[in-house]
């Protein structure tokens, strides 16, 4: 039995796992840091633990042995690790298990095989699933990376072996650019996840990117709740996610899910986890990777299928059976998802951190929010520029983009500049509203990134024009009346009393 | 498009907009301006501690005053920022006047995109550079970004050294046309 729980995670997956957990009934632990010593997460959790006066030589969220000592200290039950972090990290799951507290996620050793890309691939391989050519294992150096790519013929990518979320990834076009390409993406590597090794791969030119969602249990049952739309990317970050895909018909819906499940069933799975597959305009898919965590995007999941996913994590982590077969799983309608994050996409998507002086969200009981911030809340270069998840439900595709758009108008912010009228300017395009686009939409499609709209414009130069006038009437209002009732300046005035 | 017209052209303002953009704004200005004697569908609302919106044929538009700087103004109106410098008709007149008479700068300046730590430099002062190629791979974000130069030119200067910080619109490096 779970009965607490500490979330080592920090803003909206923290507020969301808390609202599950408490929903259940378990005590919810979070802990407050020196980085944000306010943050909104803190107000959803039943007990904090505060380190917010402690020096911290890593971040804690990424520091193991601390939270095992705190977890313990506290004798709290379970540990959530959330997303990031030390969500994919099988030495953590590990220690949790020498310790006896229960980590909500899969086992190390599904962690560990599904984080290596290199086994992953090998079992993906034994179990028939499509898999694009590549290097068989990690390349040393650019001579064999060379020589591979030569093999396998260019485009190619590179990838960080140990890598997630675009970092580490590099696109080669032609042999003349295997030097520099390798050099960074092994430095990005390296940085991001203290490993440089990279393996090399077939490069699909402007593929979707297309994942499932998988449920498994610790008796062995293991199904898909279906697809999840993410080819809106920007450099391999996901800003927009559907479910289901425009692309998909139940046939085809049915053959990658099973595949999924088999890659799933290779390292028995259990807890949630996200199988990510590309396809390319002939419908052929490519097993890519397995996410062995809660994904960003899982409300979209959520919304079509009217399932809880941190709430069966936690069933699951408890021992609890999977009540429902693959035929049980059922999809009503159509939701999307927009990342509402703090970056100015006229400059390149560049962060445009802050505070928010005013926020206000749209409302409606087909809307729901996930957020981990609220007004007078700071954005810091010291975690993602995300301030909330926008997830709207509608009964089809259509009416899904009607009720978006209509949400996005009435989604405000102050202070910051966010990547809403980007969104709005993805459900604008004629190609997207039609569901004909891949991971190549940003670059060929969004020029501007936002829609200039004329008479928006046009109240933008009013309002300007509106507050210089008010400027300079106040600057009237602070002139001395002398001669005869004839306004002068004080500067005015100085110049004449000193030539006197 | 631009429906607010000016009554005399002694009590106006010409907001200039980016791409020669002009919009004339007739004087005196309110919160519920007129023109011609006519009251226009258009309100501007500022709630105290709250938001700023003009309310234009019965629709609500966001705006708010990113930065202002004398008579320069960038507007976000719905999340979408526009920049405009507020000119009377006379200074008008003389911005256009100079413009005409300012030579065209042959030194182009390459800012960073956003502010980032330099990881490398791939060129050196005096280099001849193409349109296209990577001058500096700045980390930002946890994302290694190659930032490029838009022309053709000569490395004229270089600002900043291997693992400096540079803050958004630094200049990194100056470029010589040719």
């Amino acid at each position: 039995m779970i009965k607490s729980l500490l979330v080592a995670n920090r803003g909206e997956i923290a507020v969301r796992i808390m609202k599950t957990a408490s929903a259940m009934g378990i005590e919810t632990w979070a802990i407050k840091t020196s980085r944000e010593p306010n943050a909104w997460y803190l107000s959803h959790a039943d007990k904090i633990i505060d380190i917010s006066e402690e020096f911290e030589d890593i971040p804690i969220f990424l520091d193991v042995e601390k939270l095992i000592e705190i977890t313990l200290k506290n004798k709290i039950n379970a540990i959530h690790p959330g997303y990031g972090f030390l969500a994919e990290s099988p030495f953590f799951a590990e220690r949790c298990e020498q310790n006896r507290i229960i980590f909500i996620g899969p086992s190390p050793d599904a962690i560990y095989k599904m984080g290596n890309k290199t086994i992953a691939k090998q079992l993906a391989r034994k179990h028939n699933v499509p898999l694009l050519q590549g290097s068989l294992g990690t390349v040393m150096n650019i001579k064999e990376a060379r020589e591979v790519a030569g093999m396998i013929g260019y485009p190619v990518i590179l990838k960080a072996a140990a890598g997630g979320g675009g970092r580490g990834m590099r696109i080669v076009e032609k042999e003349g650019e295997m030097e520099k390409m390798f050099r960074i993406a092994g430095s990005e590597a390296e940085k991001a996840f203290n490993d440089s090794s990279l393996f090399i791969e077939k490069y699909v030119r402007n593929p979707r990117h297309i994942e499932f969602q998988i449920l498994g249990d610790k008796i062995g049952n293991i199904i898909h709740l279906g697809e999840r739309e993410c080819s809106i990317q920007r450099k391999h970050q996901k800003l927009i996610e559907e479910s289901p895909s425009p692309a998909l018909d139940e046939k085809l819906r049915k053959k990658m899910g099973e595949a999924a499940v088999n890659i799933a069933r290779s390292v028995n799975y259990y807890s949630a986890g996200t199988v990510e597959f590309l396809l390319d305009d002939r419908n052929n898919f490519y097993f890519m990777e397995m996410n062995t965590r809660i994904q960003v995007e899982h409300p979209v999941t959520e919304m079509i299928t009217g399932i809880d996913l941190v709430e069966w994590q936690i069933r699951i982590a408890m021992g609890e059976e999977l009540p429902m077969s693959q035929e049980d799983i059922t999809y009503k309608g159509w939701a999307f998802e927009f990342r509402v994050n703090a970056e100015d996409v006229q400059a390149g998507f560049s962060p445009s951190l802050g505070i928010i002086e005013k926020i206000s969200y749209p409302k409606s009981k087909n809307i729901r929010i996930d957020t981990g911030v609220k007004q007078g809340s700071i954005i810091t270069p010291y975690y993602d520029s995300m301030i909330a998840k926008l997830i709207v439900h509608g009964e089809n595709r259509e009416k899904a983009i009607l009720y978006s758009s209509n949400a996005l108008k009435k989604f405000w912010i102050k202070g910051l500049k966010t990547t809403i009228p980007f969104c709005m300017a993805v459900l604008a395009n004629k190609n997207f509203r039609n569901g004909k686009f891949d991971t190549s939409f940003l670059t060929t499609e969004m020029k501007l990134n936002i829609r200039e709209d004329p008479e928006e414009e046009m109240l933008a130069a009013f309002f300007a024009a509106y507050d210089y006038a008010r400027d300079l009437k106040l600057e009237e209002e602070k002139c001395v009346n002398f001669e005869k009732g004839k306004a002068i300046t004080p500067w005015l005035l100085n110049k004449r009393l000193k030539s006197i | 498009m631009a429906e607010i017209k000016s009554t005399s052209a002694k009590e106006k303002f010409i907001a200039c907009g980016t791409g020669n953009k002009k919009f004339e704004i007739s004087q005196p200005l309110s919160e519920r301006p007129k023109v011609k004697g006519k009251k226009l569908d258009l309100c501007i609302v500022e709630e105290p501690d709250g938001f700023s919106y003009i309310v234009w044929k019965r629709k609500k538009y966001q705006v708010d005053i990113l930065e202002k700087n004398q008579n320069k103004y960038t507007i976000m109106i719905n999340g979408v920022w526009y920049s405009f410098t507020i000119e009377t008709p006379i200074s008008y007149k003389r911005r256009k006047y100079l413009e005409k008479a300012a030579p065209s700068s042959k030194i182009e300046r390459v800012n960073a995109p956003m502010p980032g730590k330099i990881l490398d430099i791939m060129v050196e002062e005096n280099t001849e550079i193409r349109e296209g190629d990577p001058v500096v791979i700045l980390e930002a974000m946890k994302m290694q970004n190659e930032i490029i130069s838009h022309v053709n030119g000569r490395v004229k200067k270089i600002n900043i050294k291997t693992n400096d910080s540079v803050m958004k619109d630094d200049v990194i490096l100056e470029i010589e046309r040719v």
